[in-house]
Formats: structure tokens, C-alpha cells, sequence
């Protein structure tokens, strides 16, 4: 809570050098910088951000170091975590 | 041993109270820390009785007899003679765990509705909104509209005031003098007005627009359209644009049945068409050693599911439940029974989405889609649909459409919904993904 502000985390998504604080989700470190499209879909290509944002709905899996299908509103981010888009 | 799923309200009750009767406990649960989707802690965000937590969290940490498996997805679980196995997934390695009972606390998610544009970035449910804030610490966006029905909508709205963001507005689809056709549960349950004063005064405080009998139907990227709408929710007319980056819209909630179902407990329907599980007063599942509490047995909130939770753990202790917790559990029963009375949600959102506009979100199915696997391939009910369309086939696995699907189907073939289809869109034979080399690896 009140120490964990400084404890600061690097990682990429999509190549971009971005920033987080641990305890923090992909989805939430990535919203906190001002993203908002975690991915396209397969068919229509649309962007799509969090949607229930705990778990349920699928719709921000994101390849975590080449894992793929990971939830980036539940995975909590790591030091040096290279995140990618997925479709 | 006992094992609780779920670190909820209802789960944490029901672990303090059996651990305190000196059984072995362990409590599984999928989030990295204990508190559900009701109590997130990375910080403190404002709200009525928001510090009740503590000595749940303490009972987790600091008894020798509980142990607390966090991050760990049940995907399924099997009946054994006189034991049941739960199989989870933790950290990428299939474990599983043997135990005489167990008390299911899954929770529930918030029901989503769709609308023109709700696939949009932006569009997030009220829990989305409210878990990235007292969970992660981060805003959801710029400009918050807040929409749907019911009152999870104003500890949504203040706690993201007070936090700092800017809510333009809620837009509530119901008038609050629906609650007149409850005067019992409301006689009864007198602490709910100090909950609601408590955010009367809120919304007072943070000058936030509340609108009544109106809904976003749509929403384009940067504004949203609001309408006037009636009681089952069709479009009266449109009223207004309202600029905003994210509409957090949220239509009640929808009850985690799918382990319960798994391991046989009977499913009824409740009266708002919510799949619930059938429990006995004290808990008890139709199956032996099965306990079931909180929003599984029936929407009701955190105070419910605490109660719930106590009298669960009793029950799996042997001990009786005392007249003054059936009292509490009836009177706040009562309350939710309001809830679902004062707060309907009706069929005509279906007149707020366009032909293009996408009902399944995972497989990208449309309402035009869904309609013409009824119109032309002669599908009468949710799951001919599906074979039809893939609408609830993807990876959600159709935990945030089938309801929808099945609803439109409904309208489609002039047909109610029956409460064996409800209850068969609801449950799924595997609990969660889980990838056929974490099956097979022989890590156990």
C-alpha cells in the first residue's frame, strides 16, 4: 500500500518500453500510460481494452513472454515481462 | 479438513467461523490476495462500512489451522466416497486437493448488457471500473459515465470521486419509487437507509448528476447516447449526448455456478431468471458435504454473504444456527428479493442494438447473426443458435452472453426462456481453461 508506489517495474508491450508498480496488472500499468487497445480481434479487427476486468470475459488476453492467452487484467506484471498483443 | 472456495465475504466468514471450531481449513481462492471482488486492498478507496475486512484477513493470516492457497483456478472437482478432490491450476502446475468438506463462496460478476458501440474501448463493466481503482490504483479514464441499473452503481460512483476522477454522470435505468412496492423488506431492514443516506450525502458532496428511467444506449468512441427508457427497458426517446471515455455500464450480477454444478448440487432459477443454487437453512447444498453461501445461493451482497458464510461454517462444524442469524439471513433475503423487484431487467435493450451490433464479443457474433440462425436455419433455442453462429463458443466460454443470447432467442421465437435452458447455459463441464500439457506433464 503505502511503500509499494516506489517499488517501480520496467516491461514492454508491443516493443514500447513501459512502466508499472508492482501489484499491478498488465491491463492497469498499460491503462495507467494511456493505452487503450490491448489487442485486435480476429475477425474484424477491433480494438478491445479490459471489459469486466476480473477474469471472466476473456477479452484483454494478451502473450505474456510468450505465453499466450493471459489475462491481462488478472497477471500481475514482473521485472523485464515482454508482453505482446495477441489475436 | 474443510476446504472453502472463494476468499469473498462469504468465504472468509465461512473460514473464520469453522477455523474457530478448531478444524483444519484451507481456503482456495483465484485472486493473488484474500477479499474477493468486494474487498480489493492496494488502497484504502472510500465507501459505506468499507473497513469490515480486517479481522477476516487476520483470521486467514494468523490461524495455525487455515491455510490460504491464493491464485489457484479449481477446473474441476470430483466426489470421491466419502471426499471430495478439487483440481486446480496454480502458477502453471496442476495440483490437486483431497478433503471430507467444502463450503463453495464463488461470487458472482457483474451482468453486461450490450449496446451499440459496447465493444468500444472504454466500455467496461462498474466491477472493471471499481477493480482497477482499489485494486491497482489506476483510473479507468478521463470522463466516467456510469450506467445500468441497481444500487452497486453509487459505491462505484463515489468511490471514483472521491478518488478524483471526474463522473459525468449515473444514469440509472429504474426510479428509486419502485422500492414503495417493498415496504416489508425495507420495515425490515431499517440499516440499509443509513447505507443510503450515507450516499445521498456522497453524491451531494462530489456534485454528481443522477439521472432516472434512462440508459446509455450507445456509445461511439466519445460520447454517449442516453436515453429515456421504459420499465422493461425500451427505447423512449433519446435525450441526450453525454461526452465521456468510459461508460461503465452494469445490469445486476451473475452468480459463478459452474463448480457447484460440476459436483451435482441442485440449480434452481430464481425469480429475475438468475440461475442460483437450491440450499437448505442451513446452507446446505443437495449433495452431502457440500455448503454453498453468498451470491451462488442467491444476489444479495456483502452483509448477506457474511451471514451466509457464518451459518455455512457452523453448519460444516455440526453446531446449530442460532434464531437471531436465521433472523439476520431472512431479513437481508427479504432485501435482496427487493432488489430483484426494484431493479428488473426487461427485454427491450434488445431494441437498442443495430443489426452489425455484436452480442458475443469472443466470437465477434452479431444481432443479425443471432436472428437469422432463427430465421433461416430454424434454431429455437440458445444452443442451436450457438452450433449455428459460435455466439458463447469462445474463450469466455459464454459466461457474458449466453443469458443475452438466450433472452433474443427468446423474443425471436416468441417462446420464454424455460429454467432447464437457463440452467444449462449456465454451467460448463470444465471450470476453467486449463492447457492439455499442464494435464499431462506429471508435475502433481
Amino acid at each position: 500500500m503505502s511503500n509499494s508506489a516506489s517499488q517501480k517495474i520496467s516491461f514492454t508491450f508491443n516493443g514500447v518500453a513501459h512502466e508499472g508498480v508492482r501489484g499491478q496488472s498488465i491491463a492497469a500499468a498499460l491503462m495507467e500510460s494511456g493505452v487503450r487497445e490491448l489487442r485486435q480481434t480476429r475477425f474484424g479487427n477491433e480494438p478491445r481494452l479490459i471489459f469486466c476486468g476480473i477474469g471472466v470475459c476473456f477479452d484483454c488476453v494478451v502473450v505474456v513472454n510468450e505465453v499466450a492467452n493471459q489475462r491481462a487484467c488478472l497477471v500481475e506484471i514482473a521485472p523485464g515481462d515482454q508482453i505482446r498483443s495477441s489475436k | 479438513m474443510i476446504a472453502i472456495v472463494g476468499a469473498g465475504p462469504a468465504g472468509l466468514a465461512a473460514a473464520m467461523t469453522a477455523a474457530q471450531g478448531g478444524e483444519e481449513i484451507v481456503v482456495i481462492d483465484s485472486a493473488p490476495r484474500p477479499g474477493g471482488q468486494y474487498w480489493r486492498h492496494l488502497n484504502q478507496v472510500e465507501g459505506y462500512k468499507s473497513g469490515r475486512s480486517e479481522k477476516y484477513f487476520e483470521a486467514l493470516r494468523e490461524r495455525k489451522n487455515v491455510i490460504h492457497i491464493s491464485g489457484a483456478q479449481i477446473w474441476s472437482a470430483v466426489p470421491g466416497e466419502n471426499s471430495i478432490t478439487l483440481n486446480y491450476l496454480a502458477d502453471g502446475i496442476e495440483s490437486s486437493i483431497t478433503v471430507q468438506k467444502i463450503i463453495l463462496a464463488t461470487g458472482a460478476h457483474d451482468r453486461a448488457i450490450p449496446f451499440t458501440g459496447w465493444e468500444r474501448p472504454g466500455v467496461m463493466t462498474p466491477g472493471a471500473a471499481q477493480a482497477l481503482l482499489k485494486g491497482h490504483n489506476v483510473m479507468a479514464g478521463q470522463q466516467i459515465l456510469i450506467t445500468g441499473t441497481g444500487p452497486f452503481l453509487l459505491p462505484v460512483a463515489v468511490g471514483l470521486a472521491a478518488a478524483g476522477a471526474d463522473v459525468v454522470g449515473i444514469v440509472e435505468a429504474h426510479s428509486p419509487l419502485r422500492w414503495l412496492m417493498s415496504p416489508v423488506a425495507l420495515a425490515l431492514n431499517p440499516q440499509k437507509a443509513l447505507e443510503l443516506l450515507y450516499y445521498i450525502r456522497k453524491i451531494a458532496k462530489y456534485k454528481l448528476k443522477i439521472r432516472f428511467n434512462q440508459a446509455v444506449v450507445a456509445f461511439d468512441g466519445k460520447s454517449a447516447t442516453i436515453a429515456k427508457v421504459s420499465k422493461d427497458l425500451t427505447t423512449k426517446k433519446i435525450v441526450s449526448k453525454v461526452h465521456c471515455d468510459v461508460v461503465a455500464a452494469g445490469w445486476g450480477f451473475s452468480p459463478d455456478v459452474t463448480l457447484g454444478g460440476i459436483l451435482g448440487c441442485k440449480q434452481i432459477v430464481d425469480l429475475d431468471g438468475t440461475v442460483i443454487f437450491a440450499v437448505d437453512n442451513h446452507q446446505r447444498s443437495s449433495q452431502p458435504n457440500i455448503w454453498i453461501a453468498g451470491e451462488a445461493t442467491g444476489i444479495g451482497g456483502a452483509d448477506l454473504a457474511l451471514i451466509e458464510g457464518r451459518i455455512a461454517g457452523l453448519s460444516a462444524l455440526g453446531l446449530g444456527i442460532s434464531l437471531r442469524l436465521r433472523f439476520q439471513r431472512y431479513r437481508l433475503q427479504k432485501f435482496a428479493r427487493a432488489l430483484q423487484v426494484s431493479y428488473p431487467v426487461g427485454n427491450g435493450w434488445q431494441g437498442w442494438l443495430r443489426s452489425e451490433s455484436k452480442v458475443c464479443r469472443c466470437e465477434e457474433v452479431s444481432l443479425g447473426e443471432i436472428c437469422s440462425s432463427v430465421t433461416e436455419l430454424s434454431a429455437n433455442d440458445a444452443r442451436t443458435s450457438k452450433l449455428f453462429t459460435r455466439a458463447g463458443m469462445g474463450m469466455c466460454q459464454g459466461r457474458i452472453c449466453s443469458r443475452n443470447v438466450s433472452e433474443i432467442i427468446g423474443v425471436q421465437t416468441q417462446c420464454q426462456v424455460t429454467d432447464q435452458e437457463r440452467i444449462a447455459y449456465s454451467n460448463r463441464p470444465i471450470a476453467a481453461p486449463i492447457s492439455l500439457g499442464a494435464l499431462t506433464d506429471g508435475i502433481k
